[in-house]
């Protein structure tokens, strides 16, 4: 267990490390003169080359590419990602602002697609095959194909502006959470809910079911021994990449309700070619999904024996004993 | 190309039905046929909509932000475009990139992913970690930072969408070949002395491209939606171009005068992914034996 976790940390480790590569590559790719583009932000139409030179030294764009790369790496470890080309200031400070206000969207959009997703799917799974289910299944399909950004600005045109229903105040704070969170939810619950409709009803037609429900266990102890324990290994699993996920749908939630989190910020910062802020944004995103991946996969190592034993048998082969 | 695959078994969770077959069961589950008629309606009026309605990019300053009525069914635009003419506009373009992104991406995918299940060795090592690396990185985040470090435009949206889409395709046609190389036709044809070139291309190439096109198609949905949020973002077509995403932005500007100018690109992107969700989900049904 001990052994097969430290080698699942160094993999993502090393899946981070590729990434900040991946993302440097692009950057060779990317067109343009970055020390023109900040000047031309900066309201200098027609820069003299010095100026040019004076700003590539002070952007840390000078010199060979890989000298450059390690020492960002080297400041990225201690968490300094640089200064945004746009206003000067450190990348990192303008990310921690901004942070708090995407946490507070993505945890309560998490904890309501959970719930939204638990209630659907385990009512879809218990009547499967009744109308119930039929009614489930289409709303379901609804809330996958309609994408956020469109309930955001139906609930903004329709019950907001049209309808007068409420004002949607977007300050970042928990009490102004609950449209955007309501938004970013609803395409993560419905994915969810399919998922476990899915795999509880596999669970609920395996063999050894019909075993324990012929040696006289209760239904009660059916479903919370022998059917939830193997439906939630998949569900978990969905839930911990996707909680992931809506760091990278939030850009669009919090663009369409003017949220200020780092997802508007980064789009805004692409708009305008801040390079740095673009890649912090994506550090950031992978990381986090990397992390909850690893947290996913100890989890159900935890959960379920078999993938343990499967590693310690690979690394460790006991010898048979045999008994005399 | 003359070899007969034999349908055979023998590598469980690899095979699937013949093409010619599951296209018969497709045709008989109610959310394919939906799912086909919403699109070839979709089709056709991306087709034959330029032939219905005005310009997309004909503006009438006397007429904007007028109401739908019988001269502009959906209302003009902040310019006097008019909104049908756009969101049938829109049509072409949403679809074209969507086509262009599954082509790309199955042609690398099929290529990558059979060439590195034939190949085998150090080659295959190498490509199978690129594709495990990439298959767990988010992939919104990962078109965001393509497009936002190369800078907005339609032909980087697509690159990102292709940089993003292939990994899958090409990790479901390297396992299939892998399969197929130890298949007793495979076997036969190899002892038979039939030559390498001819043995991929006869019995390992048809089905891996199968493979590789029905993820694909299971991929389609979240392709068209990726498309459509990012140019909502305003990352994708540039203006004056017309696109449902970034018409969708564009309304925003007028949503207390004009709230008319959301149901086109709305329903659009809507009956799009509707269709793409119905057909993979039969696909699923019909080619994944534990859902039958």
């Amino acid at each position: 267990m001990l052994r097969s976790s430290a080698f699942r940390i160094g993999q993502a480790l090393v899946t981070l490390w590729v990434t900040s590569v991946l993302v440097w590559a692009l950057l060779l790719l990317a067109p343009g003169d970055p020390a023109r583009t900040v000047l031309a932000a900066r309201g200098v139409a027609d820069p003299p080359p010095a100026l040019i030179a004076a700003t590539r030294r002070q952007l840390g764009l000078s010199g060979p590419v890989v000298p450059r790369y390690w020492h960002w790496l080297e400041r990225a470890i201690h968490g300094d990602f640089g200064t945004s080309w746009q206003t000067g200031r450190p990348v990192m400070e303008e990310f921690a602002a901004r942070l708090p206000a995407t946490a507070r969207l993505t945890l309560t959009a998490m904890l309501t697609a959970v719930t939204l997703a638990l209630v659907l799917g385990l009512a879809s799974a218990a009547a499967a095959g009744t109308w119930i289910d039929g009614v489930i299944r289409t709303v379901t399909v609804l809330m996958v194909v309609i994408p956020g950004f469109l309930i955001g600005l139906f609930v903004l045109d329709i019950l907001v502006v049209h309808l007068n229903l409420g004002r949607i105040v977007s300050d970042g704070s928990w009490s102004t959470v609950g449209w955007p969170a309501a938004t970013l939810a609803i395409g993560a619950a419905a994915c969810w809910a399919r998922v476990l409709r899915v795999s509880v009803l596999e669970a609920r037609s395996a063999s050894y079911l019909l075993v324990s429900q012929a040696r006289g266990a209760s239904a009660l102890r059916r479903l919370f021994v022998h059917v939830l324990p193997n439906a939630v290994a998949p569900f978990l699993t969905v839930v911990g990449l996707g909680a992931a996920a809506l760091l990278g749908g939030a850009p669009i939630v919090e663009t369409v309700y003017s949220w200020p989190g780092v997802g508007q910020y980064t789009v805004q910062a692409i708009d305008a070619r801040d390079l740095p802020v673009v890649v912090t944004y994506t550090m950031l995103a992978v990381a986090t999904y990397i992390v909850a991946s690893l947290l996913i996969d100890l989890a159900l190592a935890a959960i379920d024996p078999r993938l343990r034993r499967q590693r310690a048998r690979r690394t460790r082969q006991r010898p048979v004993r045999v008994a005399t | 190309m003359t070899a007969v695959v034999p349908a055979a078994g023998g590598v469980p969770g690899v095979d699937v039905a013949p093409p010619a077959g599951l296209l018969r069961t497709l045709s008989r589950h109610w959310g394919f046929r939906v799912g086909a008629l919403l699109a070839v309606m979709l089709a056709a009026l991306a087709v034959i909509g330029p032939l219905l309605a005005h310009g997309p990019n004909v503006t009438d300053y006397a007429n904007q932000l007028a109401s739908p009525g019988a001269q502009h069914w959906l209302g003009t635009d902040g310019a006097g475009r008019d909104e049908f003419a756009r969101t049938v506009a829109g049509a072409r373009t949403t679809l074209g990139a969507a086509v262009v992104v599954f082509a790309l991406t199955t042609v690398i995918g099929i290529t990558v992913g059979t060439a590195a299940g034939f190949l085998g060795g150090i080659f295959d090592a190498w490509v199978s970690r690129l594709i495990d690396l990439l298959l767990g990185l988010p992939s919104l985040v990962l078109a965001l930072a393509v497009v936002g470090v190369l800078g907005p435009g339609f032909s980087h949206l697509i690159l990102a969408m292709t940089l993003t889409g292939w990994a899958g395709l090409a990790k479901v046609s390297r396992s299939y070949t892998i399969g197929a190389r130890q298949r007793p036709d495979v076997t036969a044809a190899r002892m038979a002395g039939i030559r390498t070139a001819r043995i991929f291309t006869g019995h390992v190439l048809p089905g891996a491209a199968v493979q590789a096109l029905i993820a694909a198609t299971l991929g389609l949905s979240d392709t068209i939606l990726g498309l459509a949020g990012l140019s909502f973002l305003g990352l994708g077509v540039q203006p004056p171009a017309a696109e449902w995403g970034s018409m969708l932005n564009d309304s925003q500007l007028y949503d207390t005068v004009a709230p008319w100018l959301v149901i086109g690109p709305g329903l659009g992107i809507i009956v799009a992914v509707t269709a793409a969700t119905l057909i993979s989900d039969a696909l699923r049904d019909c080619t994944d034996p534990s859902r039958a």
